[in-house]
């Protein structure tokens, strides 16, 4: 029904334009023998005369054909005035009965699609845990297995100090703060810990947000508006992207971690920009210290160049960086010694390194106060539990006192596997050699063994298919005590997917054996798979 | 103080007796008590689609109607202009103030200037309700306290020496009356069984996994729980989220995407917005709980399909509320599922508030309203309000939910739920289903104050002639206050007479109707409740709140 619609309309149209560009041909004939005065008589006068002369001549060579014209002339008046629906009304067109038809007719797709076998196999793979939290795990089929998929690079989770704190606070505070910030949900605690972040990583200002997920989304959306410029990595985290996405901004992506690529699409911007009249945009650089998906550190120092050649202020993610890198473990900044008040906005978590929850974002005061009032996940959602909070801060405090230690047994610990690992010739290991997250691939020769004697529909090195010689590594792995996995994303949301690898997370309680057995165990599933 | 808060236990407390004070509750008021869903009066759905084939008319739901409030009609038209010439004086000042400002102290507005080829990175034209008119008011906001958020709360007294640009706390400590926080059941609490399982979940398990969901931190305990909403609830299965914005927010970009249409409810929280918008999908909205609207907005789009290529839709949401927070109004969830089956969209649901604070063992509006939960294809809810916890769920079909928690953005890049949290959500969800044999009754106990708590204020205050928002059965209930000036000075008279409270006005509600919105909880004594109603009283005569008088 809508279809006939809209072929009637579509003949409707081009019938109107083929007389419209028929009518001066039928006439050009004549026309062209009366013009020889044109120049000498006023626009008006002439066009006046022209008509009424073309018109006599015409009814005189040919009646029938002014006639014609004549019919022509009133049906594209017609048309023309009938034409003053909306396209996007089409419905008063359709009448009740083609409505309800087409309501019968139409039939909706099922809320979710049926998962893939790729994404059924991951989803079976996911391990239960049934144990406290720690460096070794037991699984719920009574498996003991050691500990890489947490985030507790300074092995503050799960100590005892901690928990007491926590029972203290518990009985202070209760557990949720029911409600926001802005209506009775900002707590003490909650003030003495973005005082606390402030003075850790020197910044003029700290905002809490009770889950690291929100503050890219909350951040984000808050300075940067449409119309706006954002020039990003185009491998920066899922939830960067997220915060890019709906602030609706105009983005320019630039290849991971490649300075030179940056340097060339800010200087393209530059000069479309630069022709522009009118106020100039706000001009964002998306980046993170220490990359989710690749683990490798952002050359902070030449981006700090680079923004202020271009005038581009930075919103600069660390929450993998702080509490991992630098020589205080303050993340890039300080790894780079540059002070963080340089860098317009920070992004950190407490949910990794720090074993509390939530994250922040760091700023000059104003912004951080602006961020009071329009961060979405500030206003719109309950403040932090006041338990995890003091986690956080007790995490950042020992931190703060133990640095040395922590830090050195952390990099020893990085040094120790990574040498270990560099021995297995079926891998490659992705990042930097100071990140303690490590991101683990086969080479092309192992990948080849592996999915030769794994998949016979299809050997093609596609995503899904490396990811599933992984994910068969990983679980081998798993049956041999050693909790690692292999990277999962939400692939067909991702701006960039990153090639599949199975991430490792060094924590600093690891001991050598423990580091040693990994890479045994990793070893032992390759040859397994690949027999 | 007027009254000495501090003596008052409140009714949660295990050493108070709940049957004394309900009883003697009873002598007081014996008609408190009974909600029944209201019926419907037939003429009030489906003005809009003059079509005799309307699924409204022919079917015989039970849709409770939406009793118009004694609403907007009957303000004065006075308290109307004043309200609007109020406001236009207010701005008039700002922007002079501003000018001048400009003019004589550039300093000051550097932020907003362009300087140095940089663009301000606030702009000056959005944050001139900030600087001029929110600052102005802001002590009645982000206000400080410490411990726990429960009947009554301990603020950090604070001051400010320039015109509340900054804050500095004195030191001082008052406990007040707590009629704001979302602590509808009583359970923010540090004592009683909650906290006991808390403690003892820290002890035995730890805080915190500092992992994602879908990267190593599946835990039996979340999967647990997760068996205990849904058994709660009464469906298949259910997801914990930890986080009741990122629930919506990165759920619904999971359901529905390019080619599929969202029609959303006018009133929506922010949350559900910024879902709606990462997910691509196209956007439309329908009158704030208006189900014949909805029709309308659903005959129109079916019909015209996808803009631009028509081709048909591919799934519809429609995104509803189950209590508005700011109205203080239950969804007509009934007139809305009684659309389902004809225009079949699918239905999400967020019971935020409702959830545990409605119905009779506190399943939130679908037992409230009796209406078939089984209807509704996504229940979310968050545990942030009732349950004293944080975080969110989803619930519904099992393979919809084994997809978001492969799926989900939080389960994959979101941090999994604290220990201590999630105990809280278990912990308060076994006394609310009842389930545990040396705290039987407790939950229930919980409801049923909850329930004879806010009804009873409700009444009470449209007795006294103010104009109250909100359906009978709402914990939430808003109280106009029209004039700008009046809601920082309602807020300031009730600070003084230690009764917190939660004012909101433009742009979190229309700029005509600035409230107050009180929280009504099930650890509200009756004392706290006259007590409050005395003072609202008083306050209200002061103002000139009283407009049906
Ligand atoms: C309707 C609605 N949905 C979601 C939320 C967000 O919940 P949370 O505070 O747990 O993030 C709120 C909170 O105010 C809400 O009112």
């Amino acid at each position: 029904m809508r279809f006939q619609d809209r072929l009637f309309f579509i003949s409707k149209s081009s019938l109107a334009t083929v007389l419209i560009s028929a009518l001066p041909v039928l006439g050009s004939s004549d026309a062209g023998n009366h013009s020889e005065n044109a120049k000498t008589h006023g626009f008006f006068s002439y066009g006046a005369r022209f008509v009424v002369r073309y018109v006599k001549a015409s009814y005189r060579d040919d009646p029938f054909r002014t006639f014609l014209e004549l019919c022509l002339v009133l049906f594209i008046v017609w048309y023309v005035s009938k034409q003053k629906y909306k396209f996007n009304q089409v419905d008063l067109k359709l009448s009740e009965k083609d409505i309800e038809e087409l309501i019968k007719e139409w039939k909706p797709e099922p809320i979710v699609p049926l998962m893939t076998t790729h994404e059924k196999e991951v989803f079976d793979n996911f391990p239960v845990i049934d144990s406290p939290t720690g460096t070794v795990l037991k699984l719920d089929n009574g498996k003991s297995v050691i500990n890489f998929v947490s985030h507790d690079f300074l092995g503050l989770m799960n100590n005892a100090n901690a928990k007491e704190k926590a029972v203290n606070t518990l009985r202070k505070y209760g557990v949720g703060p029911c409600g926001p910030p802005g209506f009775y949900g900002t707590l003490d605690v909650h003030m003495e810990l973005e005082a606390l972040i402030s003075s850790f990583l020197k910044a003029d200002a700290t905002i809490l947000y009770s889950q690291a997920m929100s503050v890219c989304v909350s951040v984000i959306p808050c300075f940067s508006k449409r119309g706006d410029i954002i020039v990003a990595d185009d491998q920066v985290n899922f939830m960067l992207q997220q915060g890019i996405l709906l602030s609706r901004s105009r983005v320019y992506w630039y290849k991971h971690n490649d300075m030179e690529d940056l340097k060339k699409v800010l200087e393209k911007i530059d000069q479309v920009e630069s022709k522009k009249k009118g106020p100039i945009p706000r001009k964002f650089i998306v980046a993170e210290g220490l990359s989710m998906s690749t683990g490798n550190i952002l050359k902070l120092d030449k981006i700090m160049e680079l923004k202020k050649q271009f005038k581009y202020r930075l919103i600069l993610d660390e929450s993998l960086a702080i509490g991992a890198i630098g020589p205080r473990g303050a993340g890039t900044t300080d790894l780079f010694g540059i002070s963080v008040k340089d860098v317009e906005i920070l992004i950190g978590s407490l949910c990794l390194a720090f074993g509390g929850s939530g994250g922040f974002c760091c700023s000059s005061k104003q912004l951080i106060g602006h961020q009071r009032l329009s961060g979405a996940g500030y206003v719109f959602s309950a403040a932090m539990p006041a338990i995890m909070a003091i986690t956080a801060a007790d995490g950042i405090r020992r931190l703060e006192t133990d640095s040395y230690a922590l830090l050195n047994l952390l990099r020893r610990n990085i040094a120790t596997l990574r040498s270990q690992l560099g021995r297995i010739k079926d891998i490659v290991i992705e990042g930097d050699i100071r990140s303690p997250q490590m991101h683990i691939r086969l080479t092309e020769s192992a990948y080849k063994k592996c999915i030769s004697s794994n998949l016979n529909s299809s050997n093609e090195q596609t995503w899904e298919n490396e990811d599933h010689v992984l994910l068969n590594i990983v679980s081998h792995m798993r049956d041999n005590g050693i909790l690692v996995s292999q990277c999962v994303y939400v692939k067909e949301h991702e701006h960039n997917i990153p090639r599949p690898s199975i991430r490792v997370l060094v924590s600093c309680t690891h001991t050598q054996q423990q580091l040693e057995k990994l890479s045994q165990s990793l070893e032992e599933a390759i040859k397994a798979i690949a027999k | 103080m007027k009254t000495s808060l501090h003596s008052k236990t409140s009714l949660l407390t295990p050493e108070s007796s709940t049957e004394a004070i309900s009883s003697k509750m009873k002598d007081v008021n014996p008609e408190v008590g009974s909600l029944q869903p209201r019926k419907r009066k037939g003429n009030t759905v489906s003005k809009a689609t003059q079509n005799e084939k309307s699924v409204l008319e022919s079917s015989n739901a039970q849709a409770p109607t939406k009793e118009k409030h004694k609403g907007l009609e009957s303000v004065p038209i006075f308290t109307l202009i004043t309200t609007y010439l109020s406001y236009l004086i207010l701005i008039l000042f700002a922007h002079i103030r501003d000018r001048m400002g400009k003019l004589f102290y550039p300093g000051q507005y550097a932020l907003l200037r362009e300087s140095d080829g940089y663009a301000p990175l606030i702009s000056d034209f959005e944050s001139l309700w900030i600087r001029r008119l929110y600052t102005r008011i802001s002590d009645a906001f982000n206000r400080p306290i410490t411990g726990v958020a429960g009947g009554h709360v301990t603020l950090l007294e604070r001051t400010s020496k320039d015109h509340n640009k900054t804050f500095e706390l004195t030191g001082k400590k008052t406990e007040v009356l707590n009629l704001a926080s979302y602590n509808y059941l009583g359970f923010a609490q540090n004592t009683g069984y909650c906290a006991d399982q808390v403690e003892l979940s820290i002890k035995n398990l730890g805080l915190s996994h500092c992992a994602s969901r879908a990267q190593g931190a599946q835990t039996k305990m979340i999967l647990e729980t997760e068996k205990l909403i849904s058994e709660y609830l009464d469906v298949e299965d259910s997801i914990l989220i930890s986080m009741g914005y990122a629930t919506n927010s990165s759920v619904i970009p999971l359901l529905v995407d390019k080619g599929c249409l969202i029609i959303s409810d006018e009133l929506n929280h922010s949350s559900l917005v910024s879902g709606s918008r990462l997910s691509g999908a196209t956007i439309t909205v329908f009158k704030h709980n208006d189900p014949s609207d909805l029709e309308r907005v659903l005959r129109r789009y079916i019909s015209e399909g996808q803009p631009r290529t028509h081709r048909p839709w591919r799934k519809i949401l429609v995104v509803i509320e189950g209590l508005y927070s700011m109205e203080g109004e239950i969804g007509d969830l009934a007139g809305i599922v009684a659309l389902k089956d004809k225009y079949k969209f699918y239905i999400f649901l967020d019971e935020a508030h409702s959830i545990g604070a409605m119905g009779k063992h506190g399943r939130g509006v679908c037992e409230f309203l009796g209406v078939d939960h089984k209807k509704v294809d996504m229940l979310m809810g968050t545990f942030t309000k009732s349950f004293g916890a944080v975080g969110g769920y989803i619930a519904g079909k099992k393979d919809l939910i084994d997809y978001l928690r492969l799926k989900s953005y939080s389960s994959v890049y979101g941090e999994v739920m604290p220990i201590p949290v999630m105990e809280q959500v278990a912990s308060s969800l076994r006394l609310i289903m009842d389930i545990v044999p040396e705290h039987k009754g407790e939950g229930p106990k919980r409801i049923k104050q909850l329930e004879e708590n806010s009804s009873y204020f409700m009444r009470k205050l449209r007795e006294m002639g103010f104009l109250i928002l909100g359906d009978q059965g709402s914990p939430v209930v808003p109280l106009l206050l029209f004039n700008p000036g009046k809601i920082p000075a309602f807020s300031h008279e009730c600070l003084k007479r230690n009764i917190a409270v939660v004012v909101v006005s433009y742009p979190a509600t229309p700029i005509i109707t600035g409230r107050v919105r009180f929280c009504i909880s099930a650890s509200h004594t009756r004392e706290d409740l006259d007590y409050a109603l005395e003072q609202i009283d008083e306050i209200g005569d002061l103002l000139g709140l009283k407009l049906l008088k």
